[in-house]
């Protein structure tokens, strides 16, 4: 993740010849996203004690044995911690992929297929958009109780309408450069333009919209996981807790408010990485 | 065009447009008809008990047909009984549905005007104020509701036991019998709207501000609030009402958490718990329900968007 989002950043510094108040490259929300990120993904190797067994009585005072106390059914809150964040990452990173994939293929062919077809697309596409996000989620936990892959499904649906939009605008742009007329001119084939003109152009467009889903992705994932949709049963998830210990927050504060932090810290971190992401994107390209 | 054929137009296609999203809904929540027999007969039913269930719910016929009958049956005002309980769909929607918009309502009436005047502001200073300003709208926005919501119980209601924790509506009453109950959803829900609108709209007022139109009147010695609500405002409220009517459609969203946070008797609630239940008919006639609600609010936005922008021809 950190990887890949570096190096506009590290270009931006050096081309940036800007007045001062251009903000900065984005270090701080960059190290939080990826400190958060390998908590989520390498936590559950480092939990002390089972996630989903019953350790102790409910609502237990963090001490040597449980860091950060018990929680409402009296299992080990650091564990849960640690094992929560892999679902809600792995979702919602699997959701915007598809998203994204969905939306590149879709915007590519918008902007290359004839006007009408490429219209007609669009309509179909802002006709879902229609539906609030929440909402795909929840009809298609109705029709497919428990499952991982409708739910990464009800996420892409939902945030690929908008990343059709902009990567047919996208494509639109290069389509009527002049190198394009220049190569089809010359008669080079449409899949030839596809691929060594259109695709890598709006690559970094792509990259920057899929980071912005990314926002979206991660608060769908975990908001279906504080309903309760999803995988269910005892495994444990950041936004179920938020759910389980809320009504104890009084009693323990710790089990409600350790995932929620974290949960606010991802998100944060992410929309203004993105945002961040976005405005050196736009700035490199106009 | 005059307005009533915009509008006719407008409602035609969002009755055909809903029509294929109640199909798409009904598609997805009815490819798997052997999970809602589990639902309503039990896991443990024998086969001749699942077969007598899903006859009776006639979720032995083909998908194509059922959809057909739960058409007819729409058309008519009648979309069918859950199958918890067996209510009858339209009465929940009748019940839960003006709590929801009552809920909106006020969320509306509160970000509306603060989000106008936080993007007037914001775009019009820029500086210090308006990166103050757009760097906590961003952070805001990036907060999952339902986090905001549980922050805002454990402190306003938990901590301080100033507020009641759910908004418990008292049985044959409406949610204005006791106004401090609506404090806490409409609080969560304004913080949400108001991200994402001020956002919207420092962008419409910062463009509009920067048009030749708003400098010749600055030029002119038009300064200050006048400047503001003469000449910037005017231009920027086309594109505003949009970013309303795009907030009020993240609002659906939000409202369904909220209402689950709070235990507030709305149609989101009523979503959820029959998402829960597999009660599927209940799903199909909410979440198309909804999708009309959305399709409206639209509407609405494009006939302001339409007015406003008449207005402008004519007027100044």
């Amino acid at each position: 993740m950190t990887t890949v989002l570096t190096p506009p950043g590290r270009r931006a510094r050096i081309a940036r010849p800007g007045p001062a108040g251009r903000p900065r490259p984005p270090l701080l929300a960059g190290l939080g996203t990826g400190l958060i990120l390998l908590l989520a993904l390498l936590g559950p190797l480092a939990a002390p004690h089972s996630p989903t067994e019953q350790l102790a009585a409910p609502f237990q005072q963090p001490d040597g044995r449980f860091l950060l106390g018990t929680d409402v059914l009296g299992r080990d809150v650091t564990s849960r911690v640690l094992s929560g964040g892999r679902t809600i990452v792995l979702t919602a990173l699997a959701g915007t992929a598809a998203a994204g994939a969905v939306g590149v293929t879709a915007g590519v062919l918008a902007a290359m297929a004839s006007r009408r077809l490429g219209d007609l697309l669009l309509r179909c596409v802002d006709a879902l958009a229609v539906l609030p996000a929440l909402l795909v989620v929840l009809v298609l936990a109705a029709g497919f109780p428990g499952s991982d892959t409708a739910l990464v499904a009800a996420v892409a649906l939902a945030t690929a309408p908008f990343s059709t939009r902009v990567l047919r605008a996208a494509a639109d742009t290069v389509l009527s450069s002049g190198y394009v007329e220049a190569a089809l001119a010359r008669g080079d084939t449409r899949r030839a333009v596809l691929r060594h003109d259109v695709l890598p152009n709006i690559a970094g467009p792509a990259l920057m919209d899929t980071a912005l889903r990314l926002v979206a992705s991660l608060h769908l994932t975990a908001t279906a996981g504080f309903l309760g949709l999803g995988p269910g049963g005892a495994a444990p998830d950041w936004g179920r807790m938020v759910s389980e210990n809320a009504p104890g927050a009084t009693l323990a504060a710790t089990p409600f408010l350790a995932p929620a932090l974290l949960l606010v810290l991802l998100s944060v971190c992410v929309g203004l990485l993105a945002g961040r992401l976005a405005d050196l994107v736009g700035r490199g390209s106009a | 065009m005059s307005l009533t054929v915009f509008v006719g137009r407008r409602l035609a296609a969002g009755a055909v447009l809903l029509a294929v999203l109640s199909a798409l809904i009904f598609a997805a929540t009815a490819v798997l008809p052997g999970d809602a027999v589990s639902a309503v007969a039990g896991v443990d039913a024998s086969e001749a008990q699942r077969a007598e269930v899903r006859a009776e719910l006639g979720l032995d016929r083909p998908a194509a047909e059922r959809y057909a009958i739960w058409v007819a049956g729409a058309v008519r005002g009648d979309l069918g009984r859950g199958f918890v309980g067996d209510r009858p769909v339209t009465e929940v929607l009748a019940t839960r549905l003006p709590n929801s918009l009552l809920l909106a309502g006020l969320t509306l009436a509160v970000t509306a005007p603060l989000a106008v005047l936080l993007g007037l502001w914001t775009g019009m200073r820029g500086g210090a104020a308006d990166r103050l300003v757009s760097t906590t709208a961003q952070v805001l926005a990036a907060v999952p509701e339902f986090v905001m919501a549980a922050l805002l119980v454990a402190v306003l209601a938990v901590w301080l036991e100033i507020l009641p924790r759910v908004s418990v509506i008292p049985l044959g009453g409406t949610p204005l019998d006791v106004p401090h109950a609506l404090v806490l959803p409409v609080l969560t829900l304004s913080a949400v709207g108001l991200s994402v609108a001020t956002r919207l709209l420092r962008v419409s007022v910062a463009d509009a501000a920067a048009s030749p139109y708003a400098e010749a009147a600055r030029l002119n010695g038009v300064r200050g609030v006048r400047l503001a609500v003469r000449h910037v405002l005017p231009n920027a409220a086309g594109p505003a009402v949009q970013a309303l009517t795009l907030t009020t459609g993240a609002l659906v969203g939000s409202a369904v958490v909220a209402e689950n946070v709070f235990d507030y008797p709305g149609i989101g609630r009523e979503l959820q718990l029959a998402v829960a239940a597999r009660d599927i008919p209940m799903v199909q006639g909410i979440a198309t329900a909804l999708a009309g609600v959305m399709l409206l609010v639209l509407l609405a936005g494009d006939v302001c968007a339409r007015l406003l922008g008449a207005r402008e021809g004519h007027g100044r």
